[in-house]
């Protein structure tokens, strides 16, 4: 797009909004979360609406990550003119996180004091995260508060947009409630919006992520108007409820395959010295059932009991 | 795994009486009897309406440790049992356990006929590659070189594709898993019950005491990790980037086809000539 039609469209579409009215200055928008969900086509539909409207759009993104849960993140700077394809730390006018803790992750690229963002409180928790198989274990994740953040930057939304998503019948629309509520900030004209939206998204799916774009813009509306109650708490950890796995080993049927204690992943189960099999580490034991399911001569039985009781494997 | 519901215990559908089976140490088709009756809870089948019938052979001998209507026939000829035990009783779920040696070689015929006018049952094949009861005797699905009682110096016949046979008498449903997955093969095993036509399910079970101890393959332990490296499930068999190594053993479903049930075309057809 050559700089005379830039000057055109620009004089006959846009209008002065909160960050392209000095124009002087290409404005930044960060969209950061995990593969898969749906980062890009959120920096598409921004860079295509600001393309639209004849500013200079450089956009680049890291991707490719999305079959191993990684971060994915894409830079957009739009403007009469734009040299830098990325955003400095500190730069960002706005920053988009479609995961918790991938937000808190690019915090620092944004403007301490005018910056927006905008986080969904979905947490997607890597497995390095993970310190312990046992369900309900302590996890290595973000531990910050939406106050905390909230607290650090100008303007912070924590939108549950994955529930959001979620009500309307695809999880996977996420992306467009979190679009929906860009526009706000953003101000393109609110058709031109949908129009891009429509544009971009699978053909079957129109329905369901307009539905989601209208949401996203009406939940920080909403917000807006009553500011104190606008920041949602993070939503808790999934904790599973905690029980003690018991092994019952009927010692009688017991052969002495040793199959148990080799495939056990966490190595609790060994031969006694009747050679019948016995667990010898019931504080590694996660309950998992595979001793179960592959003991050939049903000898094993999971239990999970739900407070913690004797941990002898019975009979 | 980790919901409230009570997990199924297997013990709930043995015969406690006959128990601890007679299977060897390790042996594979104790984890294929689980998935089994793993599957027939699944699908809430009553037990009065559920009928196993088997041959003889380790595999045979399953059908007694389950608290259900059993058949332990003669061998080879439990799909003829079978077959006359559906067409009879329509309301029976019928259930066929058998061995790789007493489904493909005394019972070949068996097999390719019942797959051809695809009765409603379920054929469950335990693939061990050997005569594990009669004393190691090569089978038809013994793999080339392998050492066995008869073949002291290797295997020199070519095996037999268990499904790719299946599959080409007509079967309406064929589907192979190791024992390693035992919830992967509960879940094929449940399809396979669910298939208004003849469902053929060939398990890859271990022989360790016979087979795997003739062939030094390890400790059972080591036969069952080694199904891992063998399997591959069917949806990567041919894709591009994964083209199919003739040692790999497809898994999942192999074959599906809705033609029309044997037994329902009978009654049709005598209900007709009753009417006339």
């Amino acid at each position: 797009m050559n700089e005379q039609s830039n000057v055109v469209a620009l004089n006959a579409t846009s209008e002065p909004t909160a960050f392209n009215a000095a124009l002087a200055e290409p404005t930044n928008v960060l969209i950061v979360g995990v593969g898969g969900q749906g980062v890009i086509l959120v920096s598409k539909v921004l860079a295509s609406l600001a393309q639209a409207h004849g500013y200079e759009v450089k956009q680049s993104e890291v991707h490719g990550m999305a079959k191993r849960g990684g971060t994915v993140f894409s830079h957009v700077r739009f403007g009469p003119r734009v040299w830098s394809p990325t955003i400095a730390k500190g730069e960002a006018d706005v920053l988009i996180a479609l995961e918790w803790a991938e937000g808190l992750r690019w915090l620092p690229h944004l403007k301490r004091d005018t910056g927006v963002f905008i986080c969904d409180t979905k947490r997607i928790v890597p497995p390095f995260a993970c310190r312990s198989r046992r369900p309900g274990a302590p996890m290595r994740y973000a531990t910050e508060t939406a106050e905390q953040v909230a607290a650090y930057v100008s303007e912070a939304y924590a939108i549950d947009a994955t529930k959001m998503a979620e009500e309307l019948g695809n999880e996977r629309a996420a992306n467009v409630v979190l679009l929906g509520a860009l526009s706000t900030v953003l101000e393109f004209a609110l058709p031109e919006w949908e129009k891009t939206v429509t544009a971009f998204v699978p053909k079957k799916t129109i329905a369901v992520n307009s539905a989601a774009f209208e949401l996203g813009r009406n939940w920080i509306a909403e917000a807006k108007n009553e500011p104190p109650s606008a920041d949602a708490a993070p939503a808790a950890a999934p904790v599973h409820a905690p029980y003690q796995p018991r092994l019952e080993i009927t010692d009688a049927w017991c052969k002495s395959c040793e199959i148990c204690v080799k495939l056990c992943p966490e190595r609790c189960l060994t031969l006694n010295a009747d050679r019948i099999a016995t667990l010898v580490a019931p504080e590694k034991c996660t309950g998992c059932r595979l001793c179960e399911w592959l003991c050939p001569d049903f000898a094993i039985r999971v239990h999970l009991d739900p407070e913690a009781p004797a941990m002898e494997a019975a009979q | 795994m980790f919901s409230d519901a009570p997990h199924f215990d297997v013990r709930d559908y043995l015969r406690k009486e006959m128990m601890p089976h007679f299977l060897c140490p390790g042996c594979g088709h104790g984890m294929a009897l689980r998935a089994l009756l793993w599957a027939i809870h699944e699908l809430n089948i009553d037990r009065d309406k559920l009928a196993v019938v088997s041959g003889i052979g380790c595999a045979g001998r399953l059908s007694a440790y389950i608290d259900a209507n059993t058949f332990h026939t003669t061998h080879g000829r439990p799909l003829a049992y079978a077959t006359g035990l559906a067409l009879a009783r329509p309301d029976l779920h019928v259930v066929v356990i058998t061995g790789d040696g007493d489904c493909l070689a005394i019972g070949g015929n068996h097999l390719i006929h019942a797959c051809r006018r695809n009765l409603k049952l379920t054929c469950l094949m335990l693939n061990n590659e050997i005569y594990g009861m009669t004393g190691g005797q090569v089978s038809p699905t013994t793999s080339e070189t392998r050492l066995t009682t008869t073949t002291p110096h290797g295997n020199s016949e070519p095996n037999f594709d268990a499904c790719a046979l299946a599959t080409a008498a007509g079967a309406g449903f064929v589907g192979r898993e190791v024992t390693r997955h035992v919830p992967k093969l509960k879940e094929l095993i449940k399809a396979g019950l669910q298939h208004p036509g003849f469902a053929f399910v060939e398990v890859v079970s271990d022989c360790t005491e016979v087979y795997g101890r003739k062939n030094d393959m390890g400790s059972s332990a080591e036969m069952v990790l080694r199904q891992k490296s063998e399997m591959r499930p069917s949806a990567y068999r041919d894709s591009v980037d994964e083209p199919f190594r003739s040692t790999d053993l497809p898994t999942g479903i192999l074959a599906q086809n809705n033609r029309p049930e044997y037994g329902a075309a009978l009654r049709a057809a005598a209900a007709a000539r009753a009417a006339k």
